[in-house]
């Protein structure tokens, strides 16, 4: 057996190589080097730093608490959905996974007024139908409405897992007597383990870099986030803000560099022969089972529950007043509106094939060993994810700066900057799927003659079509609903759809803000549904879709 | 046909440059577009009125002013706009600062007050933010409460918890009331009052239009508010009211800059004269409700009763210029 690595790069090998190498260097180390080097401009060398941590104890200590609280809600809301999706023998799953798809998709300011207008001290629910007064701004707020967003794709990836796992083992076990929770707890969860850490891994970054979620209803705990957001936009101090950025890249680094020690000693059972897929799961326990079911309905209704405020929200004379229906939200939608729509879906749509082209090659390029230092390109394309928005678009303005207007006019920089920032989950995506893919088809491939490309359009590719369709719908969705980091890059010739949505907030028109919410809403999940139906054919939601949450095992490495 | 257009634009801008001619003329640039980063209410009208004006074809990015002047300084002068429209003055003066703006002796400049604008015409007010109480009056009937009517009002212990307010860093409004308080009390009851305000706030809400939203809403009964048009507005769908503090109105300006390295330097100046005419002043006003800057123009109606000689006393320039060091104190009496 030849090891990794032994067959000499070949010339595709070394072009894509060649080109994505730069691509990374140009598009994510020049940026976020830029907004780096800020922090030590001005006011003298590592000045920020020393400021930072002379008085920011207690910010560090929130942040990470913030990050532990959530990703352990998050991952155990995901396990339990996941393994209500995966084992469960209730009814209602496939509603379940659809919702799940739909919950992906939250476009900014709308979700948080919706939080609040039905969990808030006057809050439609807590409030007006039981009465209470809880106040929703502090701690448990952040922890909540971030757990809450993550846990779709937390419960998406550990399903994946679960959905590949080699049911003879849980078979094995009940033959040799363990009971059901037993079962569960030393056997089924245990062959998670993989996309359990990947799912820890993925909310603790992506809690870390949250900003949104602790200006709207952190009240008085603030994060490293949204401080140095403040800090860069309220009080206009860069250089302390980057040094903010700095420490966060620190932590979120070091929960990913965490994460591929502990994955590497301990791999899932995956099923690599039909035989291991042949079998439905033995059923759970009937309480178990339930439980499972219990969880997952009221997450379901927790997260429609805003879902259809916004949905009602756009039909409301006054949203939260005058509860009669009216239309005339709907005659915000005109030309120019709809023109952001378009440049919206377009921008959104090259963003994601580019990114999951990209994201897969790398991939192949990383873990067949075929780049030079694999490892620094993995971590480098990891970084974009562990900072702001905000300042991966500001990165983009400090290092592109001096343009012609025309290049800004093409929104170039606007797709360049949601590819690489979602980059990272299409390589990981990506790598996990290859890592259960095995070298050996490809090997005999190549011994029958066929090229790289050839290699990678016959074999790989197939065998990627889920991880493929991953990271459509993660960078798509991203793009659709991101506005932190591109409301540096736009024009007025480049108005995209959530600049629209943060315009008419601004204004204070939420009925029309409600409109232009459930426009992103369902113009992504129609673009999902169709990504995914391309990809895997007829078999629609429930087993294209169990496939599909089969891949983003981040990091596998 | 683009090719064309752009050969046109080309050399207006050369024209424009070379400096022919002089007077506010918009002729000089009619045909041109500018490029306007905004954050004004109902934009669209105002600059629909300037192009039928001017010929000038107007092109506007809504922005925060924080996230301008961020977007700027990572820009260093090679700004993607021509114009600054409306938003906090704070990050205008902060921008001048930073040898951002663009001087220019407006011949209009005389028609208006001089505390209105920069004394070396980097920037001009536009229009007047000032500050007033949005009192939720179903909240307050609910509570036994009288809708407070002066600054000392809010002081109210019944209101512990239920007033809300923007950060001042975030927001142009609360700075103003925070530097008015300032000037006019002096640092030590200045401050000595906004801590007593304070302990009546359960958090400053990072966002500079929430307050009035979260009195409409009744989750507060009391949000300090930009007195403009469009937040008495709320008064026709929520049980909410606009009240003017009778003990004194903070207030700012809505200013209008031109962007240092504009592309279109004609078109910007003709934007800037016409915004401070007579019929500019009077498109704005209507368009967004706000005390016109202009002499000699009345208040517009939508803005409750606003009296200008109710006005507290207030440096623009000094308040600029203190900012960074009021909102350290800020930050270390409160946090961010």
């Amino acid at each position: 057996v030849t090891p990794h690595g032994a067959r000499r790069a070949d010339a595709f090998e070394r072009g894509a190589g060649l080109i994505l190498g730069a691509a990374v260097l140009v598009f994510i180390l020049w940026p976020v080097a830029a907004v780096l080097l800020e922090s030590v401009r001005g006011q003298g060398g590592l000045g920020a730093y020393a400021g930072l941590f002379s008085g920011s104890g207690r910010l560090i200590a929130n942040t990470l608490l913030v990050c532990v609280l959530t990703t352990f809600l998050a991952v155990g809301f995901g396990l339990s959905l996941a393994l209500f999706l995966t084992r469960s023998g209730c009814r209602g799953k496939r509603f379940v996974f659809a919702s799940l798809l739909l919950t992906m998709i939250s476009p900014p300011f709308v979700t948080s007024l919706a939080y609040i207008m039905l969990f808030g001290r006057r809050g439609l629910l807590t409030h007006h139908l039981l009465g209470l007064s809880l106040n929703p701004y502090g701690l448990h707020g952040i922890v909540l409405m971030e757990a809450a967003g993550l846990s779709s794709l937390a419960a998406l990836i550990i399903a994946g897992s679960l959905a590949g796992a080699d049911r003879r083992l849980e078979h094995a076990a009940r033959d040799l007597g363990a009971g059901g929770f037993t079962r569960l707890v030393s056997v089924t969860i245990p062959q998670a383990g993989p996309g359990i850490l990947a799912a820890a891994v993925v909310c603790a970054i992506r809690s870390l870099s949250d900003f949104g979620t602790p200006l709207i209803i952190g009240g008085r705990f603030p994060v490293l986030a949204s401080e140095s957001y403040l800090t860069a936009i309220g009080l206009g101090d860069l250089p302390r803000a980057s040094a903010m950025n700095a420490l966060l890249l620190v932590f979120s680094l070091a929960a990913f560099v965490v994460y591929r020690r502990s994955v590497s000693g301990r791999l899932g059972v995956t099923a690599r022969d039909k035989g291991g897929l042949a079998w439905p799961p033995p059923p759970l326990p009937r309480a178990l089972d339930l439980a499972l079911a219990a969880v997952a309905w009221l997450f379901i209704a927790f997260q429609l529950a805003q879902y259809a405020c916004i949905l009602w929200g756009a039909f409301a004379a006054a949203w939260g007043a005058d509860f009669s229906l009216t239309l005339k939200n709907f005659a915000a939608l005109d030309e120019s509106r709809l023109g952001s729509f378009g440049r919206s879906l377009a921008y959104s749509g090259l963003a994601a094939l580019a990114a999951s082209l990209m994201g897969l090659i790398l991939a192949y390029l990383i873990e067949r060993r075929r780049l030079p230092a694999p490892g620094f390109f993995d971590l480098a394309a990891a970084l974009p994810l562990a900072i702001p928005g905000t300042f991966f678009g500001l990165g983009y303005v400090l290092a592109f700066n001096g343009l012609p207007r025309a290049v800004l006019d093409s929104g170039a920089l606007i797709v360049a900057n949601c590819t690489f920032r979602q980059l990272p989950l299409s390589i990981r995506a990506g790598a996990a799927a290859l890592a259960a893919v095995g070298e050996d088809v490809e090997k005999s491939a190549r011994d029958l003659g066929a090229t790289t490309p050839r290699v990678l359009r016959t074999v790989i590719l197939p065998l990627l079509k889920s991880a493929f369709l991953v990271s459509l719908v993660n960078t798509f969705t991203a793009t659709m609903t991101t506005i932190g980091s591109i409301i540096f890059l736009v024009t007025p010739r480049t108005k995209v759809a959530t600049v629209e949505l943060f315009e008419a907030i601004k204004a204070g028109d939420i009925g029309i803000g409600a409109v232009l919410a459930g426009l992103i809403v369902i113009l992504t999940l129609a673009a999902n549904l169709a990504f995914s139906g391309l990809l895997l054919g007829r078999r629609g939601l429930t087993a294209g879709g169990l496939e599909l949450a089969h891949v983003p095992a981040p990091g596998r490495a | 046909m683009r090719k064309t257009s752009l050969a046109i634009l080309f050399i207006l801008i050369l024209g424009a440059a070379s400096g022919l001619g002089t007077a506010w003329a918009a002729g000089d640039a009619a045909g041109t577009s500018i490029r306007v980063l905004a954050a004004y209410g109902n934009k669209e009208a105002i600059f629909a009125a300037f192009e039928k004006a001017s010929g000038v074809k107007v092109e506007f990015l809504d922005m925060s002013s924080g996230e301008a002047l961020a977007r700027l300084k990572a820009e260093k002068g090679k700004p993607m706009a021509d114009i600054w429209f409306g938003g906090g003055l704070d990050s205008f003066i902060a921008a001048k600062t930073e040898g951002l703006l663009e001087a220019y002796a407006s011949p209009e400049a005389g028609s208006m007050d001089a505390k209105y604008r920069d004394k070396d015409g980097c920037w001009y007010g536009v229009s007047l933010v000032t500050v007033c109480f949005m009192v939720n009056e179903k909240l307050c009937k609910e509570k036994g409460l009288t809708p407070p009517e002066t600054w000392n009002d809010l002081l109210n212990p019944a209101l512990k918890g239920e007033i809300s307010v923007a950060n001042p860093a975030i927001s142009g409004t609360t700075y103003a009331l925070v530097s008015a308080m300032l000037q006019k009390l002096g640092p030590d009851a200045g401050w000595k009052y906004l801590q007593a305000l304070a302990a009546n706030v359960p958090f400053f809400a990072k966002r500079g239009g929430e307050p009035p939203k979260k009195a409409a809403m009744g989750e507060a009964v009391v949000g300090i508010s930009p007195a403009s048009g469009e937040f008495f507005q709320l008064a026709k769908d929520y049980p909410v009211a606009g009240i003017y503090p009778k003990d004194g109105i903070p207030w700012t300006v809505a200013p209008v800059s031109i962007l240092k390295g504009a592309a279109n330097l004609k078109g910007a100046k003709a934007f800037v004269d016409w915004a401070l005419s007579a019929e500019g002043q009077a498109v704005i006003v209507a368009a967004d409700p706000r005390p016109p800057v202009r002499t000699g123009l009345a208040a517009p109606a939508g803005i409750g009763d606003f009296t200008y000689a109710n006005l507290m006393p207030v440096d623009l320039e000094k308040a600029g210029l203190e900012r960074s060091a009021i909102l350290k104190e800020w930050q270390d009496r409160f946090g961010l």
